[in-house]
């Protein structure tokens, strides 16, 4: 067993949801009365099994509803799978919907300290780095004011600007690069591709836009309706994407 | 089980300190008055009970003026009251973190409970005071204050546990809590002393873990005798809730992000 590696690793992993129909008790009773069952259940994700190495950075694409998501909480280990296996070894990052612990009366600087701590930061490595966090976001001028102030694009700069300097040897980016505007976007994607260089990281990445996918993943997973598809080479995985798309729409 | 339970307290505790934090700071900005509120809030309802109780009814509380009497049951009432109808919601109100990002979710119905005991420590000051107004000698028994207010913090924890988790099930739970606390309050002397309960009931009426409790802090802080059997009563319950809840807390809590 190798446990110093930084890995994932999925094994026949299925995750099922039980939708529920009856809200309320009135609906419900009679249901579990009459034996029908109170639940619809969705496969989100069927039998998913791969393997992502220390240094990797992987793209994840797939129409909406596809499973991308799930995939993601199955790596952050808020949500653990119906059958299988997940094993994930390193701490986790999730830069997914990003300010998701901000509070809104607080200050930014208050709002750094929390949500870095959500993100599994200890006082001291937060204080390493607040002044870095602080720049990167552009806020200088504002960090004392609360965030309930802060127009939606210095909230997101904010909140990026924190998830990007969380220690963390595994990477989650779900969609967040279109945050602020094209200059910050740029240097988003600068500090990304410094960690791709480290090359000891993890890096998983949903994006629905292509080029951005081709340009910073060397192996891209291809899920439809909860199943893989494909996995290989971000052009080859594309081609079998685009002709998904074509097929049913 | 003893290092699962540890955890948050170790590797969480800057997270755990921030969530206090949160919880304290965030609730009183945007108001004028602010955190005197702690203060002031107690106040009005010692104006308004002892209206009612010491000059219409008349409660016989001894030598204690009844003032006295009762803020030393209505504070930690209402450090029970408000924190168990704040983490019925704890979950539900952090729902995007539970989605998102992984850490012990004991840690947020913890930092409500620790966040009212700041709160409680300032709301004492004012018992204090009257104390010193009213010329009440303190004793060395106030010592026992802490084992008390510890099986009290087990209690609430442990209820915590269920009624957050049910909660998430079915929203309906934060009504019942609120309603079931209302009802409760008056099935503990916290208006009242225990003297006027009828001999009759009074074994069924101790059942009630929250007896021992307040009966216990006024024994301590106004060194009349213990009521040792019912206290041990309410020790013993309180830290069954408290390790049932914990285990049935760990064990859901790993559907949480499903189903919220």
């Amino acid at each position: 067993m190798d446990n110093k590696n930084v890995s994932i690793q999925f094994k026949n992993c299925t995750k099922k949801f039980y939708l529920q129909e009856d809200k309320t008790f009135k609906e419900f009773l009679p249901n579990l009365i009459l034996g029908k069952s109170w639940a619809k259940e969705l496969i989100a994700l069927n039998d998913i099994s791969f393997e992502i190495k220390q240094g990797e950075t992987v793209g994840i694409v797939g129409k909406n509803g596809a499973g991308k998501s799930t995939l993601l909480r199955l790596i952050a280990g808020v949500t653990s799978p119906t059958k299988g296996e997940v094993r994930v070894e390193g701490k986790v990052a999730p830069l997914i919907e990003l300010g998701a612990g901000f509070h809104h009366e607080l200050s930014g600087y208050e709002n750094i300290f929390l949500n870095a701590a959500i993100l599994g930061m200890h006082k001291k490595e937060i204080e390493l780095v607040l002044d870095k966090i602080i720049e990167f976001s552009e806020l200088e001028d504002f960090i004392h004011i609360p965030v309930k102030r802060y127009s939606s694009g210095m909230y997101m700069r904010l909140a990026f600007a924190i998830a990007v300097h969380v220690d963390a040897p595994i990477l989650l980016i779900d969609e967040v690069l279109a945050v602020g505007d094209a200059a910050f976007q740029k240097k988003c994607l600068d500090r990304l591709k410094e960690f791709k260089k480290q090359g000891d990281k993890i890096i998983i990445f949903i994006s629905h836009s292509e080029q951005s996918v081709k340009n910073f993943c060397e192996r891209v997973i291809l899920l439809d309706h909860g199943k893989m598809l494909d996995e290989g080479s971000p052009a080859e995985v594309f081609e079998k994407y685009h002709h998904i798309l074509t097929q049913k729409t | 089980m003893i290092k699962r339970f540890l955890l948050p307290f170790l590797y969480y505790k800057f997270l755990l300190s921030q969530l206090i934090l949160r919880e304290i700071k965030a609730r009183y900005k945007q108001s004028i008055m602010g955190y005197a509120w702690i203060i002031f809030s107690p106040l009005i309802q010692l104006l308004i009970y002892s209206f009612v109780f010491s000059i219409i009814f008349r409660f016989p509380t001894g030598d204690i003026p009844y003032s006295i009497f009762l803020l030393a049951g209505l504070l930690p009432w209402i450090y029970f009251q408000t924190t168990l109808s704040t983490t019925a919601l704890v979950l539900v109100d952090n729902s995007n973190l539970i989605k998102k990002v992984y850490f012990p979710r004991e840690v947020l119905p913890y930092s409500v409970i620790l966040a009212k005991a700041v709160d409680l420590f300032f709301a004492a000051l004012v018992l204090v005071a009257f104390m010193i107004f009213y010329q009440i000698p303190f004793h060395l028994t106030v010592l026992l204050l802490i084992p008390l207010f510890l099986i009290q913090v087990a209690l609430m924890t442990g209820i915590s546990f269920f009624i957050s988790t049910a909660n998430l099930f079915y929203r309906d739970i934060q009504y019942v809590v609120n309603l079931f606390l209302f009802m409760w309050m008056f099935l503990t002397p916290v208006v009242y002393p225990l003297s006027l309960v009828p001999d009759k009931y009074i074994w069924l009426y101790k059942l009630n873990p929250m007896v021992g409790i307040i009966e216990g802090y006024r024994s301590a802080l106004f060194n009349f005798s213990f009521d040792s059997g019912t206290i041990l009563w309410s020790a013993l319950i309180s830290f069954l809730i408290f390790i049932v809840g914990f285990i049935f807390f760990k064990k859901s809590e790993k559907i949480f992000a499903d189903i919220v």
